[in-house]
Parts: structure tokens; sequence; C-alpha cells
């Protein structure tokens, strides 16, 4: 079979017809979406598609082969279940912006050659910062602008190392590079997509911004952006040494901020940091079994941590809040939110017959493998940590403790759907793992459920629970935030408006001052001289001229209506333009 | 609701739960010692009965106790820190 539809399209066409439909049409549209996508990876077959000559370049659309289809599988099964836990949004923007967001990611990952690659990365960044902006508060906006600045500085990473790499070797094509031949351009691309990684010390964006987007934004956004960001490190830096340490220093710095945080999705961001650290570890490792642990566990983790993320939304969708410190006992009022949360992170917890068992122990069993005794050890901690943190004390504390006087209900029906359905899919892949194991790039020798390894596991979770109720009063949570690394820049654009303020502007005002007295006469009199020659020849040959531009300043003045949604659409047309140009062109 | 139920129900047990939770810890470690015998892996973290228990309670208490001491040296701000 030779033809192939690029999943993307999917998405991009189906957000622009949203805002056409009404009623159950539209729900039935925004559900139709995703699963076309699911049919459409469903029968797809490895191989290259959509390859052409541009600019002397090689571009490649589709690129299918194991590892991009592992990933399209659970791209495409999270958008269903994100499109559903999201019906009840009225924003159609919301969707476009989700749908956007989604079909550049799966852009990205079948993407063959850099620049096809940045040019979603790129659409990626812009779209899924509206996400963040539909919350529509101040909060939120400011989040968003510095969640887009500093993805505009990844891109501009990767930009410079794509540019400097195709300097370097004459193309564009993104394969796998090895650590021994890779210099400034390798590093600078490794670095771009290290950011979008979440990888410390450039991951303060993340807990940064998700726990400001809206509560169905949110479900979307962390499972798009850090994996399709394992997937590019996964295709061109396994075996990177770099990545075995930092990953691992992901996993223990990210639960370590959780066990501190108050903020429920917060405290689930910085896991998204630490179940991350897991995968870029895998890829870092680099062996067969590492590297299907690490796309092994982005599809179980896509699928939980979106579970979580559902459930913490529900109850701020319902409470109002997601501080710890503002709630307790739910489980009167949310029992089936509960029990879905619950389900959530015991697979992230890596209990038995959850998903996190099977997938996380494949980086784990390949690091003791490699004899690598301190990078499982910490990931181990990293284990003790997530259950500690996301299993107990929020379940705790948000469903039982303490009552608060918090009246609730359970959410929206499509809200209940989604979370059941994300719950069983989290079940099917503990207790059939093979389902996942199939799909993953290398044939799996690897087998989970050893009597060693549910004793390992069992024995750290379960004395993680018993210190965790000794201790529990040390736990409680408090009505404070944490600094991170986004302090330094948040500081450096402070001391930039600093600098700014006292010293640019008063050089400026010296400047405006020594202007006044020395270059006004002078200019006046050129005035003089120049107004003549505007009037007598210039306006004599283009006349009119002037009347034009004030007419487009007229148009422009209409379209800045200062309304997202006419932004996006906006932003859309011009970028429809843009492509019609180039196809044009070619 | 039946969910709530049984949670009302372990609830007002507190104490029979509690109990019943003890003896799985300590079936738990026993069912470890037991399959150590006769086994032997690569590594020490292998050969070490009841390993992971000791790393459990100790990795936990060090991460709640290293991280909120931290915490409160210097991490921890006002809501309203950045303004």
């Amino acid at each position: 079979m030779d033809s192939w539809i690029h999943p993307a399209l999917f998405f991009f066409i189906g957000s622009l017809l949203i805002p056409f439909v009404k009623g159950k049409t539209r729900t039935f549209l925004i559900l139709l979406i995703p699963v076309l996508s699911i049919m459409d990876v469903a029968v797809m077959r490895e191989g290259v598609y959509g390859s052409f000559n541009f600019l002397g370049t090689t571009i490649v659309v589709g690129r299918v082969d194991k590892l991009s289809l592992i990933f399209a599988w659970v791209f495409t099964i999270m958008a269903f279940l994100g499109a559903l836990y999201a019906l009840h949004v009225k924003e159609d923007g919301h969707h476009a912006a989700g749908n956007f967001y989604i079909g550049s990611s799966l852009g990205a990952i079948f993407a063959g050659d850099y620049l096809t690659l940045f040019i979603f990365w790129e659409i990626m960044a812009f779209s899924s910062v509206f996400l963040v902006w539909y919350r529509k508060d101040k909060k939120s906006i400011d989040a968003g602008y510095r969640y887009l600045l500093v993805h505009v500085f990844g891109g501009l990473c990767f930009f410079t190392g794509m540019m400097l790499y195709a300097y370097k070797t004459g193309n564009l094509v993104f394969d796998r590079i090895g650590q021994s031949g890779a210099g400034v351009p390798e590093y600078l691309i490794l670095a771009g997509f290290a950011l979008n990684a979440a990888v410390i010390p450039l991951h303060a964006w993340l807990p940064d911004a998700y726990p400001e987007a809206t509560v169905e934004g949110a479900v979307l956004m962390c499972a798009f952006t850090t994996k399709t960001a394992v997937y590019v490190l996964a295709r061109g830096f396994p075996g990177f040494e770099v990545l075995a340490i930092l990953g691992t220093a992901m996993t223990v710095y990210g639960v370590f901020y959780a066990v501190i945080e108050n903020d429920m999705r917060r405290v689930l961001a910085y896991h998204i940091i630490s179940q991350v650290g897991y995968m870029v570890a895998g890829v870092g490792i680099g062996t067969e079994l590492a590297l299907n642990g690490a796309c092994a566990h982005a599809f179980a983790h896509i699928l939980y941590k979106a579970l979580l993320f559902m459930g913490a939304g529900a109850v701020l969708y319902m409470t109002g809040t997601a501080k710890l410190s503002k709630l307790g006992g739910l489980y009167k009022y949310m029992p089936l939110t509960m029990i879905f949360y619950v389900v959530g992170a015991i697979s992230i917890s890596g209990f038995p017959f959850f998903s996190g068992f099977v997938s996380k122990s494949m980086i784990v069993a390949s690091a003791h493998e490699q004899g690598r005794l301190i990078l499982l050890s910490l990931m181990n901690l990293a284990g003790i940590g997530t259950f500690l943190s996301v299993g107990l004390k929020v379940t705790y504390f948000a469903f039982f403790g303490k009552e608060a006087p918090i009246q609730a209900k359970e959410p929206p029906k499509n809200m209940l759907w989604a979370m059941g359905l994300t719950s069983a899919l989290c079940f099917i892949i503990g207790i059939y793992p093979d389902a996942l194991y199939m799909l993953l790039p290398f044939p799996v020798e690897y087998r989970p459920y050893t009597l060693m390894h549910i004793s390992e596991m069992l024995q750290i979770l379960s004395f993680t629970g018993l210190v965790f109720f000794l201790l529990v009063k040390k736990l409680a949570p408090e009505d404070k935030m944490n600094l991170d690394m986004d302090y330094f820049y948040r500081y450096g654009g402070r001391a930039f408006m600093w600098v700014d303020v006292h010293v640019i502007s008063v050089i400026d005002s010296y400047w405006g001052e020594l202007y006044r007295v020395l270059g006004l006469k002078v200019l006046f009199k050129n005035a003089d001289i120049s107004y003549g020659f505007d009037r007598r020849i210039i306006d004599g040959v283009v006349d009119g001229s002037a009347l034009g531009v004030r007419g487009i300043g007229g148009v422009v003045k209409k379209l800045q209506t200062g309304k997202i949604q006419a932004y996006m659409g906006f932003a859309v047309l011009f970028l429809v333009l843009i492509v019609w140009f180039i196809i044009r062109g070619m | 609701m039946n969910i709530l139920k049984c949670i009302e129900l372990l609830r007002s047990n507190i104490k029979a739960l509690k109990n019943a939770l003890i003896a799985y810890l300590i079936v738990l470690v026993i069912f470890d010692v037991l399959i150590h015998l006769g086994v032997h892996g690569h590594y020490f973290v292998d050969n070490i009965p009841a390993f992971w228990t000791m790393f459990g309670i100790v990795g936990c208490f060090l991460l709640i106790k290293v991280g909120k001491g931290i915490a409160h040296q210097f991490l921890s701000k006002d809501e309203d820190f950045y303004g």
C-alpha cells in the first residue's frame, strides 16, 4: 500500500471545522477527529512517505517505523481521551488550539528531517500556550508568556544547532547521532530537545505553566510536549552519557519538589519531570532494553499522568481550588473521582497489576543489567518519592484528612467517562503487558512478573506507606510556594527592566537633550530642503502612496480586536496563506 | 453508595485495619527472606534479604526530612512572592 494520510491532517482540518458546527454535530466532530486518526494509525504500514526536494535538501514528512508508530498510537489514543474529557468546553478556540497542538506533535514524530521537525516543534509551542491563556486570569497570562519565551529560547538553540549541523554535514537528515562525533551543533540541538523534555536545569517552565493552564488544557499538555521530546531524544541521541546522569537526577529532583509542594497540579507537574527523567535516563543508557523501556514508559506515563491530571482537574473544576491546604474529606462528595485518581496514583507508583509496574521497571532493570547501581538506587528512591507524594500525600490530604468546609459534586459525565476509560487502560496494560510490548521498537525478552521484582516493589512501596503514616504530621501542606530555577529568569527579567529604566533611559534622556540643543537646528534646515524635495518630486512620482499606507493601517487596526479567538483565527489564516505561497512557489 | 459505605466501614474499624496492615508488612518481609534462599544475584542489592524494606524506610524518612528541611530553610516563600 503506497498511500499514506498524515494523521496530523485530521487535527488541522478538524479544528478549522469546529467553529462552523453546533450542538450534537459539534460533539460528534470533536470525537470523530481522534477516532479517524486512531484508525489511520491502525492501518499504517512502515515506510517513508511524503519525501521531496526543497531548496536542495530532502524533506521527509512521513517516516513511519516502529519507534514513530508507538508514539503515534499513544498520541492518538490520548487525543481521544483528552477530547472526551474536554467535551463540555464551549470555546471553539480551546478545541482548535488543542487540536493544532496534537496535530503538530504528530507532525514532529513523523518528521524525517530537521526542518520539518522544527516547523512542527514551533507550532506545538505556539498552539499549546493558548491552553494556558484560556484560563484567562492574570497569573495564567503571565505564566503563558514565560512559557512561550522559554520555548522560543529552546527553539532558537535547536534552530542554531540545525543550521550549524547543515553547514557541517551538508544535509538535514534527522537520524541517530553518535556520541563520539558530536560537537557544538549536535549539543545545541540536544539542548533544544532537552528543554522540551524538561531536563534540569532547563525544566522550570513546566511546573510554572502547567498548573496555570485550563483544567482540560493541562490534561493535553502533560502528554505531548515532553513525550515528543523523549521521542526525538530516543531517535537522535541514544547512549549519550549526559542524558543517563541528568535523567536520573531529574527523577529525584522532581519528587523532591513534589514532596514539599502544596498545589495538587503542581505536585503532578513536578512528577512529570521525575517520570520523564526515567525515560531520559533510559535513552541515555541506550541499550535495547533501556530504549524499549523509555518507549514503554512514555506510553504508560501519558495515560496515567493524564488520568492524574484529570482527577486533579476535576477537583479544581468542582471546588475551585487545587491547594491541598484548602482541601480535605472529598471522598464523601467525589468517590468516583477519588477511585480513578487512586488508580492513576498506584499506576505511577508502579504497583503490580498496573501500568507503571511493567514499564518503569524495564528502565530500572536496564540500569541493573549494566551494573549502574547508583542510577538504580536513585531511581528507586524516586519511586519512593512518587508513591509518597502522588499516592499518599495528595490522596490523603485532598480526599481524606481533615474535612475542609467544601461541598462538591462529581464532575460532568464526560469527565467521568474519560477518567474511567483511562483507568481501564492503565489496568489492562498492567495485567496484559504484551499488548504494550509488541508495539516496542525492539523485540522484548523482559518479563516483569518475577517473584523478585514483585517482592522488591511491594517492599519499597509498603514501607514507604508505613513511614508516611508515622510522619504524616510533618507532611501537612503549607500555604507556600517554592523557589525553583525560574527564579533566575524572573529576576533576570527584572534586572533587565532595571537596566532599562535606570541606565538605558537615563542615557536616552541625555542623548535627547544633546539632540535637542545641537541636532535640532541642523535638522530643521535639513527638513526644509527635504520637504521641498518631497513635495515637488516624490509626490509627483508616487502620488497617493501615503493614502494607501494609511488605508492598510486602518485594516490592521480592525484586526487587533484584543480577542484571543480572533487572533487565533488570523494566525491560522496567515499560516494558510504562507503555506499557499510556498506551494505556489515550488 | 457502595464505595462510600466501604470507606466508612474501614474508617470505623481503624484499629483492625492497622493490625492487618502491620501483619501484611511482616508477611512481606518473610516472603522476601524466603525467596532469597539459595538465590545468588550479581550485585549485593540482589543478595541481601529485605534490602528494599530497609531502603524504603530510610529513603522515605530522608525524603521527608531533607525535603521539608530545605523547604523551611530557604525554598518556601509566600504565595505572592513574585508579586
